[in-house]
């Protein structure tokens, strides 16, 4: 029993990244109905600034945070203004090859200048630092990417249900037309979606920093959240995070009672089940079409 | 009349002038001997990739100082990223286009495996495979001289001293699932069965496994005393500092890839304290006369800025130097047999690395090819710090 309730933490705790980037890929699919495949990498940059702020400038932990979710903002905003907005004739097979032409150039762009060496971000806490309750433990930075998921979940279902802004997104994603012509500048409103969620990506990349970092730290939490996001429906903030945690869940107990060889496959099979059995996500009610 | 014998003339002398000459080694000029080498610049196993870096910047010295019997040593290094489809491809185009006249070193079994049949299907030398897998020597190829010492003695090293001297009885794995992790498995077994015992617990590790609560969960519930990580840098941190964070404390032994302890202290925060690890070449914070001398003379004339003088690069130069060795002996007249003849006299050949012999080929003694089978302990203290546990052991 004390195995069981430890990977269900365990698994609550992984899920938490994958929470976050599965927000980040909602927040711009509700709006632009892309799935955006540089997610990680976006979340990369900006963790990369951070830690050059930390160790080339020796800033401290929090206006170096701050910096560099300043940054992600500006480059979401910059990527949907310079790049996707370009697109001619865009459709949305278009733009996923446009977000993945993004995603290997921030690559090719950190690799290059921070190189390919494991490195390790300065904290405030160990990466490895834990709470031990009896035998479970739970580890401190996991709890903080684990407050810090569900606090930007509400922050955020908030925002789309009750601010103009948020109202204004949705209006974006469901009808481009009739929103601009109610007034919405559709444009803006998308540019700042693309901000929003580089933001939320960031804390992830930010997080999971002081536990190793290297160009390709991103890519099993990207796809794991993209997972997460489509278990979820794509379009539900909640839907999202929840699934998330039980990805976390089902990988610890699938590595714990029946393989651990094939522990990180599990989100995969997922995938391909939800698209073949319910496509439409566990929590979503409408866009069948969509997902 | 006169113009067809024109035409003729002009033909013969484009086909005698322009022509390549059939005659010559593939990868030697006049002027030039090309050596082609693997290595992940980028990806899961990017911290290795100093191995072929460290190369690079030995062979810049050798050209320096004059190069081998008036030729210069053009060197040919790209990325592979650690995947065995990039290294196939890589080696291909480069050996059909270029021309290699030897390869070097090329981090990792798997990506290893992927190429080792076409260089020797061709005849292709290739010197010190970066990894010490069996695979390389069962059975002995003419053209693959191994010199990293074999993972599967590595874990028989490790276990033998973790039971003789430590006292220790309950031993477990967590291995990568790959080539490289089922070596250091196949010599953990083995060496617990001379001692009458099996292992507590075999945990296999994906390269793709970031979260690796399971894993230590597993081997936590075996109630080891000692854990045999043969796995990558980054799966090793996260398998000591998960252990810690659960409260789980056993001896961990890693392999030889893990132990640049002044990289692995920096990656774990200073978790890697007490870690044993097998290892063949003088740690690069030591005073020894040839680590000093390679600093001064190769790593601070060559390397850039960010380069980091560590155990991954001076491995680089420790596979090469064989080579180099063997490419002197043969002299002016290079040619691959020629070369070949000449790695195979090499004997008692010591620099950076362990002890070097080689024989003549024989289909049934893998130490024709694998130049060393010694490595010694060591373990690391605060601040990557190393003390040295044992002198050189042999293995049978």
């Amino acid at each position: 029993m004390l195995d069981f309730i430890q990977m269900v933490v365990s698994g609550i705790a992984v899920g938490s990244t994958y929470a976050l980037m599965g927000l980040a890929m909602v927040i711009i699919y509700k709006t632009s109905e892309v799935p955006n495949f540089a997610q990680g990498e976006m979340a990369l940059a900006s963790s990369f600034l951070a830690m050059m702020l930390l160790t080339t400038l020796k800033m401290s932990v929090v206006p170096a945070f701050c910096l560099a979710m300043g940054f992600a903002v500006l480059l979401g905003c910059f990527l949907e203004f310079a790049i996707l907005r370009r697109a001619k004739e865009p459709n949305i097979l278009g733009m996923i090859v446009i977000t993945i032409g993004i995603e290997m150039m921030i690559l090719g762009i950190v690799s290059w200048k921070f190189g390919a060496e494991q490195k390790t971000m300065p904290f405030p806490i160990g990466p490895y630092d834990s709470f031990m309750i009896r035998d479970i433990f739970l580890g401190q930075l996991e709890a903080l990417i684990l407050v810090s998921a569900l606090v930007l979940m509400t922050v955020l279902f908030l925002f789309f249900r009750f601010s103009k802004l948020g109202l204004a997104m949705k209006a974006t994603q469901q009808n481009g037309i009739a929103a601009r012509i109610v007034g919405i500048r559709t444009n803006r409103i998308l540019m700042m979606t693309w901000g929003i969620s580089s933001a939320v990506g960031a804390v992830a990349g930010l997080l999971i920093s002081p536990v190793m970092m290297h160009p390709y730290m991103m890519w099993d939490p990207m796809l794991k959240g993209f997972a997460a996001a489509v278990m979820g429906g794509m379009t539900s903030l909640p839907g999202a995070v929840f699934a998330a945690y039980l990805l976390g869940i089902i990988e610890n107990l699938f590595g714990g009672y029946i393989s651990i060889e094939f522990k990180s496959v599990v989100a995969f099979v997922i995938i391909v089940m939800i698209l073949c059995f319910k496509p439409s996500g566990l929590f979503s009610k409408h866009y069948v079409k969509k997902v | 009349m006169k113009d067809a014998l024109t035409v003729l003339f002009v033909i013969l002398a484009l086909f005698l002038g322009l022509a390549p000459d059939l005659t010559a080694e593939e990868g030697i000029t006049d002027t030039e001997i090309h050596i082609g080498q693997w290595g992940p610049q980028t990806g899961p196993a990017a911290a290795w990739g100093a191995v072929a870096r460290g190369t690079g910047d030995y062979f810049k010295w050798i050209n320096e100082n004059g190069g081998i019997h008036g030729r210069k040593i053009v060197y040919h290094m790209f990325d592979d990223g650690y995947n065995p489809a990039k290294t196939k491809a890589g080696v291909k185009e480069l050996q059909e286009g270029t021309g290699i006249f030897a390869w070097v070193a090329g981090v990792g079994t798997s990506t290893g495996l992927a190429v080792k049949d076409y260089l020797m299907e061709k005849k292709v030398p290739w010197i010190g495979p970066s990894a010490g897998s069996m695979h390389w020597v069962s059975p002995p190829e003419k053209y693959l001289f191994a010199i990293y010492p074999l993972y599967f003695y590595e874990a028989k090293i490790l276990v033998k001293y973790a039971v003789e001297t430590l006292g220790k009885k309950k031993i477990a794995i967590a291995y990568l699932n790959d080539e490289y992790g089922k070596n250091g498995l196949e010599g953990m077994i083995e060496e617990l069965k001379s001692h009458g015992l099996e292992p507590v617990a075999q945990v296999p590790v994906e390269a793709k496994d970031e979260d690796l609560k399971p894993h230590v969960m597993e081997l936590k519930k075996s109630e080891a005393d000692t854990v045999l990580l043969w796995t990558t840098v980054g799966h090793s941190v996260r398998i000591v500092g998960t252990a810690k964070a659960m409260g789980f404390a056993p001896q961990f032994m890693g392999s030889s890839t893990t132990s640049d302890f002044v990289f692995m202290n920096y990656i774990s925060k200073g978790l890697w304290e007490n870690v044993i690890c097998s290892t063949f070449g003088p740690v690069t914070t030591s005073d020894h006369p040839l680590i000093v001398k390679f600093k001064a003379e190769i790593f601070d004339k060559y390397a850039p800025k960010e380069e980091r003088y560590g155990q991954f690069y001076t491995a680089g130069i420790t596979y090469a130097e064989p080579l180099i060795e063997g490419l002197k002996r043969t002299g002016r007249d290079l040619t691959r047999e020629k070369f070949v003849a000449q790695m195979e006299g090499l004997k008692g050949f010591q620099s950076l690395g362990p002890e070097i012999n080689f024989k003549p080929y024989d289909k049934n003694d893998i130490y024709c090819r694998q130049g060393t089978n010694t490595s010694f302990l060591i373990q690391a203290l605060p601040n990557g710090e190393t003390k040295i546990l044992t002198d050189w052991i042999k293995m049978e």
